[in-house]
């Protein structure tokens, strides 16, 4: 039990084979006391959840929320070690996801006819997929924009590793391929299974990332369209997004999507709303732009989960649209500033300083945790953070509305892992080493997401650029989805390999080399 | 003035009760350990739900 960074042995809280740990850190009375202020939080946000008939209806209705049993442990796995600032800055970001998956899955619960069945309310719903920038829906402020694939499987793998294992098996007994992305897989998993909530004026789909985000996208759709009459809009972003000659195209694709929701809501396209939208997208690029600056120097403040997660909700699913993330946005900088004046570190000792490259396993997203508890790793970004930069015009005039539409197709096309993983070499390989000597990184940990065709084919070229450039260049394999082809310890395994045969150092914290969490939460 | 004073006293002892509970049920993780003790039975529910599987 300890105040201080990096005295305690947190290997020791988990229980072998155990679901839970055995109990929560205590970290001095301040932290502990803001810690436990924040849990009594979630616990009244849950408490609020399930005041709700409808949605107790629902947690008997669809396997995946029973993974929302697991709410508070998913916050303690990204707390872990953390004091000050930096646990506020965990809170800040963590507890307003939180509230806004309750939000959402309220929302999507209001309208489903299975559950709520308010046909008034579902006529204002357009459906979005998971794995979709928002762009689109920035200039409807009146409609509900919800995607039921981020909570079914985005989130439940967040809160339990084991949450998409029962949904990659349905969709491969019904003859889906087993060797593709386990994401897209588990997504049609949950349509196949009849455990997708129903409702909603129209959906809007995206051509994501992959071969088998499409293949998902095909099964949903069939269902949406022919059985529960939900017409589907295929936004079909080019792929190679930095080529002048497709921005064009891309434009022509937004003004669709946008024609589509007003004919199948009725409403209109809103402007003023649009704009104010922008103007917090490009507030929140600032704030991270200022967040990787202070990553650039020895003293690092916003990185790790609380960098990756926080980006990708309010980056994608976001996207200006719901102004307590620009309030947060300013929070989080504030603690910032002040951890970076007073020199603060997360841990004890900071040894390496890595850029983490690839497409992340998700039922292991507290591995940056873990890496700087157990080896003084410091993740100081991840290659889904390192989304576009771009200011987005934020005055209405005639012009900008021409260039608006052109903003939403680059956001749409440079959509959190898309704007890596296609676009050519240039986006996922020479960007890579400049950000590693920008960010004075002496280590590259490079994900390797064994069923994503976009980044194998390229593995011997970071290999050899790695070795022109001396950077320690370390490859971690997973299933991104499924645990059971890679587990946790699996993962860490090739970490501390790495760290103990190639660089001979001894763990900062040996409790943590290997835990035997394969049956946690 | 009694009464107010104990009425202080009173809920001064709830919040102090209610502070001892919930502190040593989020100390002790015990909110998790009871509600992985409910899952199983839940996973046990949604199996017996009849469902229209298909592509």
């Amino acid at each position: 039990m300890a105040k201080e960074v990096g005295k305690d042995r947190f290997g020791d809280f988990y229980i072998d084979g155990g679901k839970v740990r055995k109990r929560r850190e205590w970290r001095g009375v301040a932290d502990t006391l803001y810690d436990y202020s924040r849990w009594l939080g979630i616990m009244m946000t849950l408490g609020k959840f399930v005041m709700k008939p409808r949605n107790v209806k629902a947690m008997f209705r669809y396997r995946w929320m029973a993974n929302y049993l697991a709410v508070p442990m998913m916050v303690d796995r990204h707390t872990q070690g953390l004091r000050g600032e930096y646990l506020r800055i965990c809170h800040e970001e963590q507890d307003l996801v939180i509230n806004d998956v309750a939000q959402l899955l309220d929302n999507l619960f209001r309208g489903d006819r299975r559950i709520g069945n308010d046909t008034e309310f579902s006529k204002k719903v357009v459906l979005v997929d998971e794995n979709e920038m928002t762009a689109v829906m920035m200039g409807f402020p009146t409609l509900k924009c919800l995607s039921r694939e981020t909570p079914s499987t985005y989130v439940s793998v967040l809160l339990n590793q084991h949450a998409a294992e029962h949904y990659i098996d349905v969709a491969q007994e019904f003859g889906l391929a087993g060797d593709v992305c386990p994401m897209p897989e588990a997504e049609a998993g949950v349509s196949i299974d009849d455990d997708a909530p129903v409702l909603g004026a129209c959906a809007i789909q995206c051509n994501t990332t992959c071969d088998g985000s499409l293949l998902g996208n095909g099964v949903i759709s069939r269902r949406l369209e022919l059985e529960d009459g939900i017409p589907v809009f295929q936004l079909a972003a080019p792929l190679r997004h930095r080529e002048d000659d497709v921005q064009e195209y891309a434009a022509q694709e937004i003004r669709n999507a946008i024609a589509f929701i007003e004919k199948h809501t009725g409403e209109t396209w809103d402007w003023k709303a649009y704009f104010e939208c922008a103007r917090r997208v490009n507030y929140a690029t600032r704030c991270r732009q200022e967040w990787l600056e202070m990553n650039r120097t020895p003293y690092p403040q916003v990185f790790g989960s609380n960098l990756a997660l926080y980006t990708e909700t309010n980056y994608m699913a976001i996207c200006g649209r719901i102004p307590a993330f620009e309030r947060a946005d300013r929070r989080i900088s504030k603690l910032a500033q002040q951890a970076y004046a007073k020199k603060k570190m997360a841990a004890k000792e900071y040894r390496h300083r890595a850029i983490i490259w690839g497409v992340q396993s998700h039922y292991y997203m507290d591995f940056l945790v873990w890496l700087l508890n157990c080896w003084g790793i410091v993740p100081l970004t991840d290659m889904l953070s390192m989304v576009s930069t771009r200011e987005l015009v934020e005055e209405d005039t005639p012009e900008n509305r021409e260039t608006a539409i052109y903003d939403m197709a680059w956001l749409t096309e440079n959509m959190i892992m898309r704007n890596r993983t296609h676009g050519g070499y240039k986006v996922l390989l020479d960007e890579l080493w400049e950000f590693t000597e920008q960010f004075n990184a002496d280590m590259v940990i490079l994900w390797e997401h064994m069923s994503c065709k976009a980044l194998t084919g390229m593995h011997g070229m970071f290999e050899e650029r790695a070795r022109e450039l001396g950077v320690n260049l370390v490859w971690v394999t997973h299933d991104l989805f499924d645990p059971r082809i890679i587990s946790r310890q699996g993962v860490r395994d090739q970490i501390n390999n790495y760290m103990r045969t190639v660089m001979r150092e001894e763990p900062l914290d040996p409790s943590l080399e290997v835990l035997h969490d394969e049956e946690s939460w | 003035m009694n009464k107010l004073l104990k009425l202080l006293g009173k809920l001064l002892l709830i919040l102090l009760g209610f502070f001892v509970v919930t502190f040593t049920v989020y100390i002790f993780n015990l909110d998790m350990k009871l509600t992985a003790m409910i899952e199983p039975f839940l996973l046990r529910h949604y199996d017996r739900i009849e469902r229209d599987r298909h592509l």
